[in-house]
């Protein structure tokens, strides 16, 4: 049952942006809608999946003194991988999310999961610690793109979602807004904790 | 306007208008982790700086001498983040040797910037941006500056921030609300304040 | 000594095959992104022009612009043009059809990365249409004393649009009149 029990961690008990916080800059960044998010959110989760998976195959052959160099080249050969494929594929979404795709590299919560998980365990499991943070991430990015959308726009990955008389909340969408939503929401996150 | 005045605007955008961390939400993580005591963020600042002038530097003629030249624009990604992390590798061991004391000020946050999206942020914004008037784009000299003054803006509000928050350690409030929760509220002020800025005419 | 060279070995190798891995995806994907560019063009030439051939023509500074002839008679329908320009925060690119008086038929935002919410706002119907049925001299924004109606909180993206079709236009008078 480890295989399911490294899957769900990565949901809510360390999930990576609530409770770990890890990988911020993505996540205020391109959750103004929540199409973004969810796209963001997948693209780095392939990529925590592969080079997850990778790492933990390599570690046996990576010398201890030169192994982040080469954690961050396997990674960045994924992002580049997936910066081609959606620029290709949906080019659309590749054009929002611009400069936070290749910047994928830099995100705190792969780089951290191969040094804290993949470097130290086998395959299968970090495969599922790969599809667990991935997941978490993924989903913590469209609750506060959720949020941000509906009180911004008024509308739900596009679709109207408030009545018409609803005048939208600009400020949500705007850079901002992004913070002070992030910071409630890691409040709540931290009531809840307190209760337990 | 001479070049001078378009220096002038350049660095107006980086430090204000277009600030780093708030309004393009680079250089995120060590804004919100390092901002807690006032000298520990002046010394990440300069650290951020310095690497950040260093990386546009080397990364401009990377992309201009090599990978253009030899249409291989699609390592861009690895090619810049490995730049980087050498020559964050390279600054530790001169500083070390050659300058005990800044050192031991800046010693522990140099591997930290590695990892500083804002750092490989300004080499690929670097490479894409285009001077003021809409065509020409940047050369060598403007890269470089660039990168120096988006460094100068990011300390800016990291000191700001630590000023606040040093100010706020002792501030009655509910328990949820302490440390990152704050500061994000925080930072949304600050963005919101830096917001005036925008539309500023130079 | 020996323990550093087969430290750079291994770094190197791992480049070496991350690069060719690279390359191989990059020989996949960069057909199909310019494929992908090229027949967008198409379909948003004839989005703005019906039923018209198009013939290519270059303007002074090197930039193309398409004759837009009517496929029934053959008589010259009027234009199209890119206009690009820097906004806010990014490159505005435009695709404009005019009619043979250079009066604005349609306009097509085709790239921006403007701010969400603000700027990249220039993409909905309601501000488009505006520039409908518009000469060069009426391609003054608001702010500056005209009639083209600024979007809330982004003069400077309405502005740099405005400003670039009525520069285009001038360029295109330009390269048209040399051409007869």
């Amino acid at each position: 049952m480890s295989f399911v029990k490294e899957l769900s961690k990565g949901i809510i008990k360390e999930n990576p942006i609530f409770v770990i916080v890890l990988g911020m800059c993505p996540t205020l960044a391109v959750t103004s809608s929540v199409q973004n998010g969810i796209g963001m959110g997948l693209a780095a989760t392939f990529v925590l999946i592969c080079s997850n998976i990778i790492i933990s195959l390599i570690k046996n052959i990576t010398p201890e003194k030169i192994r982040i160099p080469i954690y961050i080249t396997v990674i960045a050969a994924f992002v580049s991988i997936v910066d081609m494929a959606m620029a290709a594929y949906v080019p659309g979404l590749h054009k929002s999310l611009g400069l936070f795709i290749p910047l994928i590299v830099v995100n705190c919560i792969i780089l951290g999961r191969a040094e804290a998980f993949a470097s130290k365990n086998n395959m299968l499991a970090s495969l599922a610690d790969g599809i667990g943070m991935g997941l978490g991430f993924t989903l913590s990015l469209v609750v506060v793109a959720a949020i941000r959308e509906i009180l911004g726009a008024g509308t739900f990955a596009g679709i109207a979602v408030m009545p018409k008389t609803y005048e939208p909340m600009l400020v949500a969408i705007l850079a901002p807004g992004a913070f002070i939503t992030l910071g409630f929401l890691m409040a709540l996150m931290n009531m809840m904790k307190e209760k337990k | 306007m001479g070049y001078i005045g378009e220096l002038f605007v350049m660095a107006m955008t980086a430090i204000f208008i277009q600030n780093f961390v708030l309004s393009r939400f680079l250089g995120l993580c060590p804004y919100l982790g390092v901002s807690k005591k006032l000298d520990s963020a002046f010394g990440m600042g300069m650290a951020v700086i310095f690497v950040m002038t260093l990386a546009s530097a080397f990364t401009f003629l990377i992309y201009k001498y090599l990978l253009i030249p030899y249409n291989m624009i699609y390592l861009q990604t690895i090619a810049f983040i490995l730049t980087i992390a050498a020559l964050v590798q390279f600054v530790e061991m001169v500083i070390q040797k050659n300058a005990p004391a800044l050192y031991k000020s800046l010693g522990v946050y140099l591997p930290l910037i590695t990892t500083n999206c804002a750092v490989l942020g300004v080499a690929i914004l670097n490479t894409k941006a285009i001077r003021t008037d809409g065509i020409t784009a940047y050369n060598f000299l403007d890269a470089v500056l660039n990168g120096f003054f988006s460094g100068v803006g990011f300390t800016f509000v990291l000191l700001a921030m630590a000023g606040i928050r040093e100010r706020l350690e002792f501030v009655d409030m509910p328990k949820s609300m302490r440390g990152m929760p704050i500061g994000l509220i925080l930072a949304g002020i600050m963005a919101l304040a830096f917001y005036g800025f925008m539309g500023f005419k130079i | 000594m020996k323990y550093y060279i087969k430290l750079s070995l291994i770094l190197l190798i791992f480049c070496a095959v991350a690069s060719g891995i690279l390359a191989y995806v990059n020989s996949l994907t960069e057909p199909v992104i310019k494929d992908r560019k090229a027949k967008e063009e198409v379909a948003t030439r004839s989005e703005l022009i019906p039923d018209a051939d198009f013939m290519e023509g270059k303007m002074a500074d090197g930039t193309a612009y398409f004759v837009a002839t009517s496929k029934a008679t053959g008589d010259t329908l009027g234009y199209t043009f890119i206009a690009a320009k820097t906004g806010y925060s990014s490159k505005v690119q435009t695709m404009v059809g005019v009619d043979k008086n250079m009066t604005v038929l349609k306009i097509k935002v085709i790239d921006q990365a403007e701010t969400p919410g603000l700027g990249a706002n220039c993409t909905q119907d309601w501000f488009l249409k505006q520039f409908e049925n518009r000469q060069a001299t009426d391609l003054v924004v608001d702010k500056d004393g005209g009639t083209v109606k600024s979007m809330a909180g982004a003069t400077i993206t309405t502005r740099c649009i405005a400003t670039s079709i009525a520069e285009q236009i001038a360029m295109l008078k330009v390269a048209i009149g040399g051409a007869e």
